[in-house]
């Protein structure tokens, strides 16, 4: 569960989001509103990516912004966001999903393991051992969720999930996202897409003019 | 990962560092001379030479040449930066001598300078003495028929065509004919060619370079004011420390004895058909102490 | 002459890469400093260094030559017109435009990379090593570029070095002293062999950089 307590960021001098109250908690939340309005910037604050001007962000109860860096990234790996736009790293693609699994020291055999399952549940076991830059844009999006899947995060935030994915992607990732769902796990995602949102989400966050609104039964 | 990374950017660094040091060491036995020089004698080759011939009977010298212009090369040496100076602008170094960082050196060569010019020659000076020549090209300057190129930076060359300058009584500087390029003597010619104009120049780079310099002529090269004298120096122990004074005296008297002189003597006979330098043998008449001392004059 | 000429060259690439190594020891760290936050005194320090890029590789020399000679304040160290000198004065030469190109490729893979893999769990060491390991091809491009600046360069290695036959005479100042004693068609010889070793480094490089 994730909640922003009062939360205003900046970038540079002018908010961009302002005094904003929410709690993301198991289920999915959609979290929605026009271009430029600070979806992206919102995820990433709950991701712990950001630090807030003012405010609160705290991570199933504690807040990291508080501790010291080392505490701080421990907490940071309950919480996972995945970009907009895939970035990759240089390697395989099996390289890019045991990436979030290698920072975290798990045993090698169970690198193998667990990359093997997020390709399967992706559907991209075939390209595990393609270079990860010279992918599409949408195999790229699929290596990405694999990558955040392999870690299983208790809350993972994705920003615009389906934007390169075609549709048989995108039904695949509603149903990872719903088994997601049954597992507890907490869900945000940032979409254009008002088919998905309506799909899937529990509640339903509208962004616009740096504050968001909450509304709990769509 | 990144410790890896680490050890070998040390590895290559300490492996490069101990290839340098083998190749600094092997340059560095037994003595080092360094020598500035002006650029006009280092050019010909002639120290080279000469340089090949000592090592021939000191094998465990290492002789470095810096060629700069005779002011630089004078300055530099006085700086500590050197062992010992050739040097052809005797009012430069009357000061280094006066002031004691140089000892008394001696002439070892001289030639003459050449004044070059169109092959038209607008200004008239083929056959004249070099002072009335001098005269003649500003006259001609003046009235639109004649540009000027000069060296115009720390050289023996430079300092001496600012002598002629003032003996013929004029002053070109600042006129529109006259350029002020800051260069070398090899580009000073080349602009010299592609303008037209006149310049001073030593022999030895004009022949060099005479067969890229198709409209450049040789038209004064006669007068006493044009003997271009060669003389080395040892920097004073007793003002600068540090001074290999005594592997230093062994090189002047290497270029002052008769094996030496006779090296400039016939130097560039082969390629030239003419040497490019007359050794100085000893100043026998005191013709060329003479023209040295009435150098020194124009301060 | 061959021999000679095969001298000079090697030893132009000993002492720009000596010279590229330390400078790039010092200048990715500190390029890495200068974008790990945004600070104001941090981006003034950048436009400082990407002004000083273009500083006359002259003016490098002489402030180095005042300092080397026997009469300056390092004089004692008695380098000055050695290679060492060379390679003290070209990394200095070259530290600004690999400081100034390596912090250009951090800030861009900082933005994406070090932000995806803080997100996925990475401690913010972790997410820096990943940074400069994913940046390491364009890195190295930094780097090379130092270098052939530092080999094709002149002021340093006539002002420090002094041109001297067999010991710092090096490619750039060979082809100056050639072209002063006239002989053209040698110079042009020595600068299409210095476009060449440039050329085969850089191309090698690049293929390095892309395998790894």
């Amino acid at each position: 569960m994730i909640e922003l307590k009062l939360v205003s960021f900046a970038y540079v001098s002018e908010d961009v989001i302002r005094d904003v109250n929410l709690v993301f908690s198991p289920g999915v939340t959609a979290v929605v509103g026009p271009n430029g309005s600070g979806k992206t910037t919102l995820l990433k604050l709950a991701a712990v990516i950001y630090r807030p001007r003012v405010g609160e962000v705290l991570i199933d109860g504690v807040n990291p912004w508080s501790m010291s860096e080392k505490a701080r990234a421990s907490v940071r790996r309950d919480v996972v966001y995945v970009h907009e736009k895939p970035i990759m790293l240089r390697g395989s693609v099996a390289d890019n999903v045991a990436y979030g699994l290698r920072v975290r020291n798990v045993p090698a055999d169970e690198v193998v393991v667990k990359i093997e399952e997020a390709l399967e549940a992706l559907g991209i076991k075939h390209l595990a051992h393609e270079k990860a830059q010279t992918l599409s844009v949408g195999q790229q999006q699929k290596v990405a969720l694999a990558r955040a899947l392999a870690v299983r995060p208790r809350n993972l935030l994705l920003d615009e999930p389906t934007a390169n994915l075609d549709k048989s992607g995108r039904e695949n990732f509603m149903e990872l996202v719903k088994e997601l769902r049954r597992k507890g796990v907490c869900i945000a995602v940032a979409t254009h897409d008002r088919l998905l949102a309506m799909e899937l989400m529990d509640r339903l966050v509208l962004v616009e003019n740096r504050t968001t609104k909450f509304i709990k039964n769509p | 990962m990144k410790m890896r990374w680490v050890a070998i950017a040390l590895a290559v660094i300490v492996a490069v560092s101990i290839l340098f040091l083998f190749i600094y060491r092997r340059e560095h036995y037994e003595g080092t001379l360094r020598i500035t020089t002006t650029t006009s004698l280092y050019a010909t080759g002639i120290l080279d030479k000469l340089a090949e011939e000592f090592k021939q009977r000191h094998p465990n010298v290492s002789i470095q040449f810096i060629a700069v212009g005779s002011g630089e090369a004078l300055r530099r040496a006085a700086q500590g930066d050197a062992e010992i100076v050739l040097s052809h602008a005797p009012n430069l170094e009357k000061q280094y001598l006066d002031d004691g960082t140089l000892k008394p050196g001696k002439i070892f060569a001289y030639n003459y300078f050449i004044i070059v010019g169109p092959g038209d020659d607008p200004a008239g000076i083929a056959g004249m003495d070099p002072v009335n020549a001098m005269a003649a090209i500003y006259a001609a300057g003046e009235n639109g028929k004649a540009v000027f190129v000069s060296r115009a930076d720390n050289s023996g060359t430079y300092a001496r065509e600012l002598v002629l300058w003032s003996l013929a009584g004029v002053n070109p500087l600042g006129k529109s004919w006259y350029l002020e390029l800051g260069a070398d003597m090899a580009q000073t010619l080349m602009v010299a060619n592609e303008k037209e104009a006149y310049t001073l120049s030593d022999i030895s780079t004009y022949l060099k370079f005479s067969s890229r310099l198709g409209e450049l002529k040789s038209l004064v090269d006669k007068g006493d004011m044009l003997i271009n004298v060669y003389s080395v120096y040892v920097v004073n122990p007793a003002k600068i420390i540090g001074v290999n004074e005594g592997l230093a005296e062994t090189f002047v008297e290497f270029i002052l004895s008769e094996e030496g002189q006779k090296i400039i003597d016939s130097y560039g006979i082969t390629e030239f058909g003419k040497p490019l330098f007359k050794a100085a043998k000893g100043d026998l008449t005191g013709e060329l102490k003479n023209a040295w001392e009435n150098l020194a004059k124009f301060g | 002459m061959w021999q000679e000429i095969a001298e000079v060259v090697t030893r132009s690439i000993l002492i720009s890469g000596t010279a590229t190594l330390f400078a790039a020891f010092w200048s990715v760290p500190i390029a890495m400093m200068l974008t790990a936050k945004d600070s104001k005194f941090r981006v003034a320090l950048l436009d400082v260094t990407n002004t000083l890029v273009g500083v006359p590789t002259v003016l490098v020399g002489l402030v180095l030559y005042l300092l080397f000679s026997r009469s300056g304040p390092l004089g004692f160290l008695g380098i000055l017109y050695t290679p060492t000198s060379i390679v003290i004065g070209e990394a200095v030469l070259i530290t600004p435009i690999i400081i100034s190109l390596s912090a250009l490729v951090l800030r861009e893979t900082k933005a994406k990379v070090w932000e995806m893999a803080v997100s996925i769990g990475a401690t913010e060491r972790q997410a820096s090593v990943t940074m400069v390991a994913e940046s390491l091809p364009r890195l190295l491009m930094a780097i090379l570029l130092g270098f052939n600046r530092a080999i094709g360069e002149l002021g340093v290695a006539l002002m420090l070095g002094g041109n001297i036959k067999g010991f710092t005479r090096v490619m750039t100042t060979a082809i100056a002293l050639e072209v002063s004693k006239g002989e053209f068609e040698l110079a042009l010889t020595l600068g299409g062999i210095l476009l060449l070793v440039t050329f085969t480094i850089t191309a090698i490089v690049g293929k390095v950089g892309k395998v790894r």
